[in-house]
C-alpha cells in the first residue's frame, strides 16, 4: 500500500536510502532478464529527489514510479520505443506528470512499450520486447507492457499507461495487476504522444484496488491544456462495494471467443461473485464481429493524421537525406517508423484518401455509434458487463507479431470501452498453467470509482493483491 | 503501394513494399466485414464527446525559443535549418 509506505518515509521507518537502495537491487538483479525500461535514471539523482521530496511531506511524498515512455517527461527523454524519438528530450511535463510531482512522486524510469503503443504484446517496440515477469519467455502484453511488467517485477507499486484499445488493461491482465482505462475525458491528455485521440487516455496501473484509485484521483480532472477534459473529481480513498444485488452481464459471445482456460478461470470468478450475491446473468455484446474493424479503422486513421508531424526536421530521426522536402520527409519517416508504425499510417492514408473515405472511415464511425448505442442499452439492464480482459493467454514471444490479424483479434474484448468512452477495469481473476489470467469490468460512463470499489471487495475474495513474479 | 508511399510521405524498400501489399490486402478484407451492417440513417461519431470547452484567449507562459528548438536535429542563430520547398 503506497499511503503507508509515504508514512514509513515520513516517519522514517523506512529511510530513503533503504528505499531507493532495494529499488536499484532488485532491478540489478533482474531487469536485463525483464527489461521493462527504456531509460532507467541514475540512482544518486532518484536518491536525491526522494529525499527532498519527503522533508516536504506531500501526499505521495518521496514514492518512485514507473511512466510508459509516451508520457512527456521534462528532461527525461521520451522515445515511445521509436527510433524516430530515440534522443528526443521533451522541454516541458505532461499534465498528469505535473499532478504527481506537486504531490511528491519521483520518476523511476521510463517504461518500455509497442512503438507508438500501436501493438498488443511490447514487441513492437525500437528497443526490444519486454518479458513478462510471470513466464520470460513470453510477452507482458502490450502496449503498456513495460509498466505491467515494472509492477509484476517488484520495481515499483504503482505505474501510469495509456489505453487506446486494451494497452492499460492486457498488459494488466497478462502480469496479474490492476490496471483502469479511464472514462474518456477524465484525465488530461495534454503531453501524451498522440495515436489515436478520440480513443485514448492515460490510466493508472497498480498491484492493488487501493494504489491505484489514489493514483486515478490524482491524475483525473478537467485541464485547461485538454479541451476534451470534464469537471471531475473522484475520490482518493474508496470503500469496499459488497456486490450482493448488483447485476453483472456476462459477455458470452467474448466469452464463447476465447481460449477454454482463460474463460474457465473467468467462470470461476464469476461463480465467486455469485456466492457473494450478485445476480450473475449471460447476455451477449451483441457487435462482436465488428468491434475491431470498427477500432481499427477508426484508430489507424486517427494515426496517420497524428504522426504526419515526424518530418524529422523540427524534431526526432533526420537521415540526412539530401533533395526537396518530400523526399527528404519520406526518407526520415521510412527509416525512423518501425513497421507497425508504418503499416498503420500507410493503411490509415487509404482509408482517409478519396474514393474510400465514405467506404472505411465513415462506415466505422457509424458503426460507433451503433455499438455504443448497444452498450447504452445493456447498461439499462446491468451494472457491470464482465468478460476475459484478453482471450488469449499470454503469447510466446514471437507467436502472433507476425500476423497482423491475430495480433489485432487478442483486443476483442477491450476496443468497445475505448470506442464508447467508458470506464474499463483489468482486475487479476487467477492463474492458468502458471500464466495470469485477467478480468475486465465495463461499467456505465464516469462510474469508474464503483468499479474499483467492486474490485477492491473482489481482491479480498480472490486474495490476488501485491503479488511479485518469482523472479 | 508507391501512390500511398507519396500520400503517407513514408519511402518503404521493396522487401517492405511487397510485404505490405500482401498485409494491407488481407487487413483491409478484414475491415470489409462493416459492410454487411445496414447503417442508413445513422449519424458518424466522430467524437465520444459532444461538448468540448476552450480555455480563454489569453497567452499563456510560453515555451523559450532555445527550448522550443531543443531538438531540432539542424539549426543555426535559433533557425531551423530545412530541406528546399521549392521545386517538390
Amino acid at each position: 500500500m503506497i499511503l503507508e509506505m509515504v508514512n514509513d518515509l515520513r516517519n522514517g521507518n523506512l529511510s530513503p536510502d533503504e528505499y531507493v537502495g532495494r529499488t536499484f537491487e532488485r532491478i540489478k538483479r533482474v531487469e536485463d532478464r525483464v527489461k521493462a525500461f527504456v531509460t532507467i535514471r541514475r540512482e544518486e539523482d532518484v536518491l536525491e529527489e526522494v529525499k527532498r521530496a519527503v522533508k516536504e511531506g506531500r501526499r505521495l511524498s518521496g514514492l518512485l514510479i514507473a511512466v510508459k515512455d509516451n508520457i512527456s517527461t521534462k528532461g527525461i527523454r521520451t522515445t515511445c520505443s521509436s527510433k524516430m524519438l530515440e534522443n528526443y528530450v521533451p522541454p516541458y511535463d505532461a499534465t498528469v506528470i505535473l499532478k504527481l510531482r506537486k504531490e511528491g512522486a519521483v520518476i523511476l524510469g521510463k517504461t518500455n512499450m509497442d512503438e507508438f503503443a500501436m501493438g498488443s504484446t511490447t514487441e513492437t517496440s525500437y528497443f526490444g520486447p519486454t518479458r513478462n515477469p510471470w513466464d520470460l519467455s513470453r510477452t507482458p502484453g502490450g502496449s503498456s507492457g513495460g509498466s505491467g511488467s515494472a509492477l509484476a517485477a517488484g520495481y515499483v507499486s504503482v505505474a501510469l499507461g495509456s489505453d487506446t484499445g486494451g494497452s492499460i488493461r492486457t498488459p494488466a491482465s497478462f502480469t496479474s495487476t490492476y490496471g483502469l482505462k479511464p472514462s474518456y475525458g477524465t484525465v488530461s491528455r495534454y503531453g501524451l504522444v498522440a495515436y489515436a485521440n478520440s480513443l485514448e487516455q492515460i490510466g493508472p496501473m497498480a498491484r492493488n484496488s487501493a494504489d491505484l484509485a489514489l493514483l486515478f484521483s490524482i491524475i483525473a480532472g478537467s485541464d485547461q491544456r485538454d479541451a476534451t477534459t470534464i469537471d471531475y473529481s473522484p475520490p482518493s480513498s474508496i470503500n469496499p462495494i459488497a456486490v450482493k444485488g448488483i447485476k453483472v452481464g456476462v459477455l458470452k459471445d467474448v466469452m464463447d471467443a476465447s481460449d477454454p482456460g482463460v474463460a474457465g478461470v473467468v467462470k470461476d470468478f464469476l461463480n465467486k461473485m455469485s456466492s457473494e450475491g450478485a445476480v450473475v446473468e449471460e447476455t451477449n455484446l451483441g457487435m462482436v464481429d465488428y468491434v475491431l474493424p470498427t477500432y481499427y479503422i477508426i484508430a489507424m486513421s486517427e494515426a496517420s493524421s497524428n504522426l504526419a508531424r515526424y518530418d524529422g526536421v523540427r524534431y526526432g530521426y533526420s537521415s540526412n537525406a539530401e533533395g526537396n522536402w518530400k523526399d527528404v520527409y519520406s526518407r526520415n519517416r521510412g527509416e525512423g517508423f518501425g513497421k507497425e508504425v508504418k503499416r498503420r499510417i500507410l493503411l490509415g492514408s487509404f482509408i482517409l484518401s478519396a474514393g474510400y473515405y465514405e467506404q472505411f472511415y465513415i462506415r466505422a464511425l457509424k458503426t460507433r455509434r451503433l455499438i455504443r448505442d448497444s452498450l447504452e442499452k445493456l447498461f439499462s439492464r446491468y451494472d457491470i458487463l464482465v468478460s476475459p480482459t484478453s482471450p488469449i493467454l499470454p503469447p510466446r514471444i514471437g507467436e502472433v507479431i507476425d500476423d497482423p490479424v491475430k495480433m489485432y483479434a487478442m483486443d476483442v474484448a477491450t476496443v468497445t470501452a475505448n470506442l464508447a468512452a467508458i470506464p474499463g477495469l483489468s482486475i487479476p481473476a487467477g492463474f492458468y498453467n502458471g500464466l495470469p489470467v485477467g478480468v475486465q469490468l465495463m461499467g456505465r460512463y464516469l462510474s469508474d470509482t464503483f468499479l474499483m470499489g467492486v474490485s477492491l471487495y473482489m481482491e479480498n475474495i480472490t486474495g490476488l493483491k501485491d503479488i511479485t513474479a518469482p523472479l | 503501394m508507391r501512390k500511398l508511399e507519396r500520400l503517407a510521405l513514408i519511402s518503404l524498400t521493396e522487401q517492405e513494399r511487397q510485404e505490405f501489399m500482401r498485409d494491407l490486402a488481407r487487413i483491409l478484407d478484414f475491415f470489409n466485414k462493416i459492410d454487411e451492417l445496414n447503417l442508413e440513417g445513422v449519424e458518424p461519431m466522430f467524437h465520444p464527446l459532444s461538448t468540448g470547452k476552450l480555455r480563454p484567449d489569453r497567452p499563456n507562459q510560453p515555451l523559450s525559443r532555445d527550448e522550443a528548438l531543443s531538438n531540432v536535429p539542424k539549426k543555426k542563430d535559433g533557425y531551423i535549418i530545412g530541406p528546399s520547398t521549392i521545386g517538390g
